[in-house]
């Protein structure tokens, strides 16, 4: 009999996530966000699937409620967009944990994702994953603080220009 | 009469590095684990991996590197091991598993991690106050702080209990195999204490004469001490001598040789093992410890001197005494260099020289040093013309110190050079073809005379 790690039976963890996304809908219904049951299955899917291609781990249902609880009074969110724009936080917010270096935590991730989302990036996710989340890593793994700006060398190096 | 429990589970066929895992298959395989328990072992080490990988972040991270888990999983597999390996025997090990909790098993191999940890810094100390005086690089550095040193600043007993981090380039004559961890440095430890106290038996002189009779540049090379020791010693014991001696003349060799040839392996592996008696008498050898392992390093010693005797190769195997500092007893002194004010001076005015007869007049007015004639052989953009005029009103010494500095390399180290190198080198290299053979072998000599 093989004694690995990876070979888990996930059957447990995925039916206490479900339950755990659909149990969500009671705080996000006053924003007029719901998903259903199939919708909370398919996101379990999906981190799963982000969590294998990311090459991580983990161990109990995860993240997916902490994103459902952190984005739902977005306004940029309504029901046409809802449940799409959760499978792409969720496989972004994955591939960000490996690209910081696990420097930041769940909820420090997850509160700069929501900042930008709302702010600087208007409901974009292509700006939030392209622009700015990969300049917060690219600061964390060069030692900087998340939010240093370059503008400022840049400017100076537009004036040389002309 | 001895009356022994039967186990099970044979306990030769266990990993030491794995043992956990080993002794669970061996379990399963032998009936004493089923199907069910061994579901709840692996729920239980999750269960664990769970709870470690949540301390590791502190709580902050739900999720986990594959790599970093799969390390932190074989660091609790290693920790519970090492609790199991502490129990009697692995049958009662096997019922622990099934009655026991593994967090429990975990948080008492921790402990016995710790205590081991702490054994081995001691045995650290212990074995270089009993470190032997010797040249060798790979033994010196191995117990440096830069060495096995490491260990005892970066070992991660909680989340990479099995890893070994240290420097160790020396080999052991009896190598450590199967442990991981602080187990492995602990046995690395514990045979190299040995292997010193053997050696203690001699001075580090003596151990120092026979190593450069073995190879000149032993210092460099990566053998191991006490195995050359031991065969020396051996040898000595073979030759019946009073007292033990690691020196063996040419003469003593080829007696050896006589003796030895009469016999097959069979034969020759009682003629051993009287010598070894014979040296544990002689050197009161009677520490069990050090015996039994001096006894562990027999079979390669025999085997390496049926091999010697097969092909006539005694003497390189009981390499007579050398001393490697005679032959390299030249120091060249280069004398004190002009101030960097004047040599600049200088260099310019060689650099306005016409003629090459200016120069070399200059050169022999002004340079009063080796250093500096060596630095301007480099700056001054000399000709080869230039250049064979003054290495003309170099003496022979002087010569072989400039190609001892610079020697000819080939085409690809030549590479790493800077022009004027390259050029000095290929000057030089010109210069002595053209010179007689018997002055180019007088030059060469002393070349190997002299010391770094």
């Amino acid at each position: 009999m093989a004694f690995g790690i990876m070979d888990i039976s996930s059957s447990l963890i995925e039916k206490q996530a479900v339950e755990e996304i659909a149990k969500c809908n009671e705080y996000t219904s006053r924003y007029g966000l719901t998903l259903s049951h199939r919708d909370a299955v398919e996101l379990f899917e999906t981190r799963t699937f982000a969590l294998k291609s990311n090459g991580r781990i983990e161990f109990a249902g995860g993240i997916i409620d902490k994103i459902i609880r952190g984005f739902c009074d977005s306004p940029f969110l309504s029901m046409h967009n809802y449940c799409e724009t959760l499978h792409e936080l969720i496989e972004i917010f994955y591939f960000y944990k490996n690209e910081t270096l696990d420097l930041l935590s769940d909820d420090d991730l997850l509160e700069f994702m929501k900042i930008s989302f709302d702010s600087t990036c208007q409901g974009s996710l292509e700006l939030l994953a392209g622009r700015e989340l990969a300049n917060m890593a690219r600061n964390l793994r060069c030692g900087y603080h998340p939010d240093y700006v370059e503008f400022l060398l840049n400017v100076k190096d537009d004036d040389s220009e002309y | 009469m001895n009356i022994e429990k039967r186990q099970i589970i044979d306990s030769n066929v266990l990993s030491g590095e794995y043992y956990f895992a080993s002794i669970l298959e061996e379990a399963y395989t032998c009936g004493l684990l089923n199907d069910s328990d061994m579901e709840n072992v692996q729920f239980q080490c999750i269960e664990l991996l769970a709870n470690k990988s949540g301390e590791y972040y502190a709580g902050g991270s739900s999720s986990i590197r594959a790599e970093l888990a799969q390390s932190i999983m074989k660091s609790n597999l290693y920790t519970v091991g090492m609790y199991l390996k502490s129990l009697s025997d692995p049958d009662y090990a096997v019922s622990e598993i099934k009655k026991g909790r593994i967090s429990a098993m975990y948080q008492k191999g921790r402990e016995l991690v710790y205590r081991k940890y702490r054994n081995t810094k001691l045995l650290y100390e212990l074995v270089q106050k009993n470190k032997i005086n010797v040249l060798n690089y790979s033994y010196n550095a191995t117990l440096n702080d830069d060495g096995i040193g490491i260990f005892f600043r970066s070992y991660n007993q909680d989340y990479e209990a099995h890893e070994s981090p240290a420097s160790i380039d020396y080999q052991l004559c009896n190598p450590v195999n199967d442990l991981a961890g602080v187990e492995f440095i602990q046995k690395y430890l514990e045979n190299l204490f040995l292997e010193n106290e053997f050696c203690r038996s001699f001075a580090a002189r003596d151990i120092h004469l026979l190593l450069g009779g073995y190879d000149k540049g032993y210092k460099d090379l990566l053998i191991n001490i006490f195995q050359r020791v031991l065969t020396a010693a051996l040898g000595s014991c073979l030759l019946n001598r009073k007292t033990v001696k690691l020196q063996i003349s040419q003469e003593e060799i080829e007696g050896l040789y006589m003796v030895l040839s009469e016999d097959d392996l069979q034969s020759l592996a009682p003629r051993i093992n009287r010598a070894v008696e014979k040296l544990f008498a002689d050197l009161n050898i009677t520490d069990l410890s050090l015996r039994t392992y001096i006894e562990k390093s027999l079979p390669d010693i025999q085997s390496n001197i049926a091999h010697a005797v097969n092909t006539n190769t005694l003497d390189k195997l009981f390499a007579s005494s050398t001393d490697p500092d005679i032959s390299s007893k030249i120091q060249f002194y280069s004398g004190i260099k002009m101030d960097d004010e004047k040599y600049r001076e200088l260099i310019d005015e060689l650099l306005v020289c016409r003629y090459s007869s200016d120069k070399l007049a200059l050169i022999r007015d002004k340079v009063k040093a080796f250093g500096d004639m060596e630095d301007l052989l480099l700056d001054a953009e000399l000709s080869e013309e230039d250049m064979f005029a003054i290495f003309d009103i170099l003496a022979d010494i002087e010569i072989a110190a400039l190609i001892k500095r610079h020697p000819f390399n080939s085409d690809i180290q030549a590479e790493d050079l800077s022009e004027a190198e390259q050029a000095l080198h290929l000057y030089l290299k010109k210069y002595i073809n053209r010179l007689p053979e018997n002055r180019q072998e007088e030059i060469f000599q002393i070349v190997n005379y002299l010391i770094d």
